[in-house]
């Protein structure tokens, strides 16, 4: 796209240097990829058949047009979104969190302990989720410290943190809680549960931090190559520390929101739920690899697992279907990873195509 | 403290502590000694060339000046203070940029990141200015001649050639004092390591200290000020360009010259 003056400016100003391109920076070419990129992004694709669904779901029953269906889906979207937002950093920085489904029962048992003995709801929701980031940072300094692959360290904590609240709660439930308390998890503004409003404050924050922040970038960066960021002098061992301490944060808060909202904390809270977190960051386009991942594309994974969760309950086909889906919809998730990442660095295909202007 | 010494090299005042000292520096890996009392000095505007067999300990001894590995033993100087750990950062801070070998770049970061990685440029202290990084190492990338095809372009997306510029940009950014570069022209054609060559020279004018490994002797015997030679883990010989030849060089390298006592120039 470049004019006949570019071309000269090129060719007089550069007469030393490398011919290692095809073009300079070029803004048309940045608006096309831009299109491009927009268009093949994984948070696209979720759109476009999250809405296909639902088109296809109001043309099958009235019950898709009802807006307490849509406050039900959302809120459980929700109660996903915000541990798969937090998930999703964890992945991008090159670990992994399996244990959201026992922090978070950690986290609604421990809050639910202080609610019921009548200390506040500050004081519960702030045990709860101090709770959550003491078995993150516990996650973290093994992973960092004692390099034990994340995948083995999380999953130790996802059995002795269960173990931990069954054994002192002796498997019994704790409730009923007290309406100060509940009304965070039952309670509405304005016709919107403050679940919604919360959990989409969560995920907002979450993705800022991702996108915005030199943390952000520090976090991309150790996940893509950690001994390229250590050497450029980023601290890898507090970012990595921290993004569990994040995950293991927002799962205790989830847990305390659940219990707010039922009124009660059972010791079988959040179990599969890390699974369910995971697929909602994969789905979204989140790699298993590191380095690449959105926070919004993590709340469409959660939104779609909810979406279909619910409208398959509301299109009366049998629930064991659901878990079919979803699991035909995650490695169709993960395969397009792969796809991704083989084009993104598929370097000497990559620049032929540029330099043949072809968009494909 | 920031070291001012002018000139081109040769006859610095000697008072001047040297811009990077390294003395007696022991390192190894397992049972590998990659480095075996291994001393080093380069003064601000000199170039010192860093050659050697592959496995000689020259990349060793880079990351152990840039704070990448800590030494078993030994002394690392910066303008006469000691390092006193090893650290990236520190040794940053203290005034020394380095182009590794591997390059270090994150392939699923953009241009624009990887040139300021580890060193963002800042908005209300916590946010990335994105703006200013993709309009600033586009300008970098452009005024060392390395053409790409944007800055927001993912850097595996790059071939060896454009990563090696990327990293050259990220540590000539930095504009500290002392610069080491660990092959920088490996990956280069002609024309790029002449640009590269530019570089140094231009580096060298402004007063840098510069460490170059490098298995050219062509490039070396054209920018270098002074050679060691490194063999097996130890400092085989040092040598003024002007006072050597290329076939003394090689004969270092191979060890058919026998290894100087205490590294000092034989002559
Ligand atoms: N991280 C490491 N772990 C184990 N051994 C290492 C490590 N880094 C270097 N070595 C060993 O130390 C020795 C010196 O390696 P080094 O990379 O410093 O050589 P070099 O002179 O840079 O070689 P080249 O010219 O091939 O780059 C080699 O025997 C190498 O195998
Ligand atoms: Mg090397």
């Amino acid at each position: 796209m470049s004019t006949p003056q570019e071309q000269n400016k090129k060719t007089t100003t550069d007469a030393l240097a490398p011919t290692l391109s095809t073009s300079d920076v070029d803004l048309a070419d940045l608006d096309v990829s831009l299109i491009k990129r927009v268009v093949m992004s994984p948070s696209f694709a979720l759109s476009v058949a999250i809405g296909l669904f639902v088109i296809f779901g109001l043309t099958q029953s009235p019950q898709f047009a009802n807006p307490q269906a849509w406050i039900n889906i959302l809120r459980d979207a929700t109660l996903i979104a915000m541990p798969a937002a937090f998930a999703c950093i964890v992945l991008v920085s090159g670990g992994l969190d399996l244990s959201v489904g026992s922090v978070l029962v950690a986290g609604a048992m421990a809050s639910a302990a202080v609610a019921s003995a009548g200390l506040g709801a500050g004081t519960a929701f702030l045990a709860g989720t101090v709770v959550g980031a003491v078995i993150g940072l516990i996650n973290g300094f093994f992973v960092n410290f004692a390099k034990i692959p994340p995948i083995i360290v999380t999953l130790g904590s996802l059995f002795a943190v269960r173990a931990a609240v069954v054994a002192s709660t002796g498997g019994n439930p704790i409730g009923p809680l007290p309406d100060d308390f509940t009304f965070w998890g039952q309670g509405d503004i304005f016709g919107v549960p403050i679940v919604i409003m919360v959990g989409l404050v969560a995920v907002v924050a979450a993705h800022i931090v991702l996108s915005q922040t030199n943390y952000g970038w520090s976090i991309r960066a150790i996940g893509g190559n950690l001994i390229a960021a250590r050497s450029a002098g980023i601290a890898v061992r507090k970012v990595s520390i921290s993004v569990y301490v994040l995950s293991g944060t927002a799962a205790a808060f989830t847990g305390v929101v659940l219990a707010a909202r039922l009124g009660s904390g059972s010791p079988t809270f959040g179990q599969g739920y890390e699974l369910q977190v995971i697929a909602a960051a994969v789905i979204g386009g989140t790699s298993i690899y590191g380095a690449i991942g959105t926070v919004p594309g993590a709340a469409l994974g959660a939104l779609l697992l909810s979406v279909l969760s619910n409208g398959l309950v509301l299109l009366k086909i049998d629930p064991t279907w659901q878990n079919f889906v979803i699991g035909v919809v995650l490695v169709a998730a993960a395969g397009l990873d792969v796809f991704r990442r083989r084009q993104m660095f598929r370097v000497s295909a990559k620049r032929t195509a540029a330099s043949r202007k072809v968009s494909s | 403290m920031t070291l001012t010494t002018q000139g081109t090299g040769g006859q610095v005042a000697e008072e001047a502590p040297p811009a990077l000292e390294i003395t007696n520096a022991w390192k190894s890996f397992g049972h590998v000694s990659a480095l075996r009392g291994v001393s080093l000095t380069v003064r601000g505007g000199e170039v010192l060339a860093l050659v050697g067999d592959n496995g000689a300990g020259k990349s060793t001894l880079v990351k152990v000046l840039s704070g990448v590995y800590p030494v078993d033993s030994g002394n690392i100087t910066i303008a006469g203070v000691p390092l006193e750990r090893a650290d990236p950062r520190l040794a940053r801070s203290r005034g020394i940029s380095t182009v590794f070998q591997d390059l270090a770049v994150v392939e699923t970061l953009d241009i624009a990141a990887n040139v300021f990685l580890g060193q963002p440029l800042r908005r209300f202290g916590i946010f990335a200015d994105r703006k200013q990084m993709i309009s600033q190492s586009a300008a970098i990338l452009r005024s060392l001649k390395v053409r790409v095809p944007s800055v927001r372009v993912a850097a595996g997306e790059l071939s060896g050639g454009q990563r090696q510029g990327v990293a050259i940009a990220r540590a000539v950014r930095q504009d500290n004092p002392i610069i080491l570069m660990d092959e920088p022209t490996a990956a280069l054609g002609v024309r790029e390591t002449a640009q590269v060559g530019e570089i140094i020279r231009s580096l060298r004018e402004h007063g840098k200290a510069v460490i170059l490994v490098c298995h050219d002797l062509e490039f070396i015997f054209a920018h270098a000020d002074r050679i060691q030679v490194l063999r097996l883990g130890q400092v085989q010989g040092v040598r003024d360009v002007s006072a050597t030849t290329r076939t003394e060089i090689v004969s270092l390298i191979t060890g058919a010259i026998a290894r100087d006592v205490d590294g000092e120039v034989s002559e």
